[in-house]
């Protein structure tokens, strides 16, 4: 009888579960399969690490995280002994009574108590302190899921600890069995429906960050205008977010005021997915104004701790605009730049003469030159970022290093393909990819973050693969065995002088070359004071995406820019040392606009901080 | 003879025929007769009385009511038949947007040599035109070949309307009939797109006097715009003047203000960042008053001057006053 009773539960618990899943599957599968498994090896150790060891969950969140990997691990230990207790319930096996079950059962004990202390924490954390990133409104779903999760516990612990009678016995065995079914057939629906999913999606994420394949306009292909063209790892995304908020709280745009929250955005989807498959347009889910807000960055991808990727479906329904013209004002005057002049500025390649010229720089030539050095858009026009290269030129003289640059450059395409206008950008691809083929260079040096990232990965996809070097990285190679001199300071370490150091996105986070700039300063004489979003979590200058060329009337809230001094500013440091030509841009234009108080800030980038302490000491000795 | 197509809206003259008929005085020579045709409907009259008041032989109206607003089937169509009609030597043509549109397909129409965006006119045997390439870096002089009319195109500001020989009595208008197939114009008018319009259009501003933070104190703009004052100019200013309610929105000057080229743009205090340089790299000449001599402004100005600008402002409004 009671045999009966549970397989109609069950098959009502199991049911419910099925159902949900299979619709959700469903719209996974009907599109385009965009799943990818190239890198095997890389996504198993990311496995592990994340998905098994809860690293992505624990870094950002340690207390919170902690607490979820107690009941991760806990769901997990108690695996087997769900499953015996089913098989015995539903009267196919029972093996509840042999040694080795009891052993087993006695061994969860102490992770039963974790799990409970864990998920009391969270549920503290969830209905009383209710941290920002969980959204204004407390989630009654979460709160019955996690009081489910208690009462699993409690009931297993129960039964280890008290000689109940079997009648009791009998009802905490209900109760405990019941719990699992009706946890079944709530979380597909509900963002516990991660727990299933999320391990897939980790193992499915991409290697590279922000990866946009190239699009084929042979197939005309056009970029995501309506759900239809969301690929199945979209979707998969989408039902994948546990809305905890990481992407939200790291994302500069929401942290300066804006509208645009990439937690919302993946909401969104899901929404839209179950409600309307197929045919409502992404400006319709998400506003276009939103998805022009977004400085790829990546800090919302990169924090994600379930393998959620923002950017090619931020990005992708930015290609989506373009193709039908609907770019901002900014973005069009732009494009007319590049496409005219083949930089962002519009201005002459006289102008890029004029600087090889004075700074005596030579044509690449492979017979005499180790290195090719790339100026880019900023190295041949911008006025202070060349001071930047003449001293990285200085530092490479010094040392022996033979190098040269192209006769002529067009900008890599970086913002043309951020901002999702794949054509120009495949078009000024594909000729610096000429150029640099003729040049027969192998290895690069650029002081650009985005020329690394345009050149050293999305050239690649057009066959060009090629070692390519941020400033830094090399030059921290370079001079590990250089005497620092002492430059304009006393001599001695007692007088280190405090600098900030501001993490690009595209270096720090991108490249993930966050320790080489600290080693070059802290050699050469710099205690580094750090900023709140370091390192592969840098806080965005605001300049990404298109961005340099927004107006300030279509940005609501405050500038990134303007926040992100801000937080320089608190370190206390009146030296700010950047690395890329563009957060140097924004953040003067920030410190510009700080007004005089701001004033005592300098802003020095790595190289003419490094090449000016690699002065002999003053006094000979 | 030497035929110039008027550009007209609602019966308003666009102002660069004015300078088409400077370029085609030039090139007439004094001998030469000049008609000047005026596309469009009924109030294509409007235009052709005030164009009448030029040293021209006659003005014809070319009218249609399909001509009232402009389509590139209906314009080439109709002016095709024109010049048929008057066997014109030359066809001249201010170089503006709908001169862009339709003057390849009618030159294209009737197999015959167009040359665009012509700055001068070099008289002789051949004639020829001068049009600048590689973005501005060589001129070149083209001289039409093959049977005419010969299609040219001026650039706008190539010759200054102000400069028109005017005749003693108005020339006379008379009305020419468009030959046209309504039917046949594929093209359906929209209504115009009106721009957000800006309260300030810097844009149009032949002279700018532009304040960077060198100002240093919002009292001190007062000079600025005296000195703007006494040269006719607009005042206009970079990104942290305005962020700093010094001055309005609307007078940012650069990639995130507004895009001007005037012909004179005095930089007072701007140090020259290239978000700013990219908003007023068009200015025919660049004067720049700054204290550091390494200001990138200096690299980009046709005259700098390093020294304090409240010492120079001032003798400069001195200077301009007497």
């Amino acid at each position: 009888m009671s045999v009966l009773a549970f397989w109609l539960l069950f098959l009502t618990g199991v049911g419910a579960f099925v159902a949900q899943v299979q619709r959700r599957v469903r719209i996974i599968a009907s599109t385009t399969n965009t799943f990818s498994l190239d890198d095997l090896g890389f996504r198993v150790n990311r496995f592990i690490v994340d998905v098994l060891l809860q690293r992505k969950t624990i870094v950002e969140r340690p207390a919170a995280g902690i607490a979820h990997a107690f009941v991760f691990w806990g769901f997990i230990a108690f695996g087997g002994y769900t499953l015996t207790e089913f098989l015995h319930g539903l009267g196919i096996v029972d093996l509840t009574d042999m040694a080795w079950f009891q052993a087993y059962r006695l061994g969860l004990a102490p992770f039963a108590v974790v799990v409970l202390g864990g998920i009391l924490f969270l549920l503290i954390r969830r209905a009383f302190l209710r941290p920002v990133a969980l959204g204004k409104t407390v989630s009654a779903e979460s709160i019955v899921i996690a009081l489910f999760i208690a009462a699993l516990m409690i009931t297993y612990l129960t039964g280890l600890a008290f000689e109940l009678s079997p009648t009791l016995a009998q009802i905490n065995w209900w109760i405990h069995m019941s719990v699992i079914l009706a946890f079944m057939a709530l979380i597909p629906a509900s963002k516990h429906f991660h727990l299933v999913l999320s391990p897939i999606t980790v193992f499915l994420k991409g290697k590279e960050l922000g990866a946009l394949p190239n699009l084929d306009f042979e197939k005309e292909e056009v970029g995501l205008e309506t759900l239809k063209d969301l690929g199945s790892k979209i979707r998969l995304d989408a039902f994948t977010c546990v809305e905890c908020g990481r992407c939200q709280v790291n994302c500069p745009a929401w942290g300066a005021g804006k509208e645009l929250n990439p937690k919302a955005i993946i909401l969104q989807t899901q929404d839209a997915l179950l409600a309307d498959g197929q045919s409502k347009k992404l400006v319709d889910v998400y506003t276009d104004k939103v998805l022009w807000q977004c400085t790829t960055c990546g800090a919302c991808e990169n924090q994600c701790p379930v393998g959620i990727e923002h950017l090619p479906l931020l990005i992708g329904s930015r290609r989506g605009l373009v193709s039908n013209g609907d770019a901002p004002d900014y973005l069009g005057a732009m494009y007319n730049q590049l496409e005219r002049r083949g930089n962002i500025w519009g201005l002459g390649y006289d102008q890029r003469q004029k600087f090889v010229t004075s700074a005596g720089l030579e044509t690449f030539d492979p017979s005499k030159h180790e290195y090719l050095v790339w100026l880019g858009c900023a190295g041949s026009f911008e006025a202070d970022y060349q001071k930047s290269l003449r001293a990285l030129f200085e530092i490479l003289r010094k040392q022996g290093v033979t190098f040269g640059v192209l006769a002529k450059e067009k900008c890599t395409g970086d913002p043309a393909k951020r901002t999702g206008n794949e054509y120009m950008f495949q078009e000024l691809a594909n000729q610096n990819i000429e150029d640099l083929k003729a040049s027969k260079a192998i290895r690069i040096l650029t002081s650009c973050p985005h020329c690394v990232k345009t050149i050293g990965a999305d050239y690649k996809r057009f066959g060009y693969d090629v070692e390519i070097m941020h400033s830094a990285e090399y030059v921290a190679g370079l001079l590990r065995d250089v005497e620092p001199g002492t430059g304009n300071r006393e001599p001695g370490t007692g007088n280190r002088e405090p600098v900030t150091y501001h993490d690009p996105c595209y270096l720090g986070r991108y490249a993930g070359k966050h320790e080489e700039p600290r080693t070059l300063l802290a050699r050469f004489g710099a205690d580094i004071k750090e900023p709140v979003r370091n390192r592969d979590n840098p806080f965005c200058c605001g300049a990404g995406g298109g961005l340099l060329f927004a107006d300030k009337e279509e940005e609501p809230g405050s500038r990134i820019s303007d926040v992100r001094f801000g937080q320089l500013q608190e370190t206390g440091a009146k030296t700010v040392v950047t690395a890329c030509p563009f957060c140097s841009i924004m953040l003067k234009g920030a410190q510009a606009s700080a007004g005089p108080a701001a004033a005592e800030m300098q802003f020095v980038d790595l190289m003419t901080y490094v090449n000016g302490r690699l002065q002999p000491r003053a006094t000979g000795g | 003879m030497i035929l110039v197509i008027a550009e007209q809206r609602d019966g308003k003259l666009n102002r660069a025929t004015w300078e088409t008929i400077v370029g085609a005085q030039q090139l007439a020579g004094g001998s030469t007769p000049i008609t000047v045709v005026v596309p469009g409907g009924k109030e294509a009259s409007g235009a052709a009385n005030d164009i009448a008041a030029a040293r021209v032989k006659e003005i014809v109206t070319l009218e249609h009511d399909s001509l009232r607003g402009y389509t590139p089937d209906g314009f080439t169509a109709a002016l095709q038949g024109a010049i048929g009609e008057l066997a014109p030597a030359f066809v001249l043509l201010p170089h503006t947007y709908q001169t862009r549109d339709f003057a390849p397909k009618l030159a294209a129409r009737l197999d015959r040599a167009l040359i665009t965006d012509v700055t001068g006119i070099k008289t002789g045997s051949p004639t020829s035109f001068s049009r600048p390439m590689f973005q501005g870096k060589l001129t070149a002089d083209v001289a039409p070949q093959g049977p005419g009319p010969h299609f040219v195109t001026f650039q706008i500001g190539a010759y200054r309307a102000d400069q028109a020989q005017r005749g003693s009595s108005p020339a006379p208008v008379r009305a020419m009939a468009a030959k046209l197939d309504p039917g046949a114009i594929r093209q359906t008018i929209e209504p115009p797109f009106q721009q957000a319009k800006q309260a300030v259009d810097l844009s149009q501003a032949e002279r700018i006097v532009s304040v960077g933070r060198g100002i240093k104190e919002q009292t001190n703009i007062a000079i600025a715009e005296q000195l703007a004052k006494a040269m006719g100019a607009e005042i206009a200013a970079s990104r942290p003047i305005c962020d700093s309610g010094w001055l309005p929105m609307e007078r940012q000057v650069g990639s995130s203000g507004q895009t001007v080229a005037p012909k004179l743009y005095l930089a007072l205090g701007i140090s020259g960042a290239i978000q700013h340089l990219v908003g007023m790299k068009g200015s025919h000449t660049v004067v720049a008053i700054n204290k550091d001599p390494d200001a990138p402004i200096f690299e980009i100005a046709d005259y700098g001057i390093v020294g304090d600008l409240f010492e120079i402002v001032p003798a400069m409004i001195e200077a301009l006053k007497s």
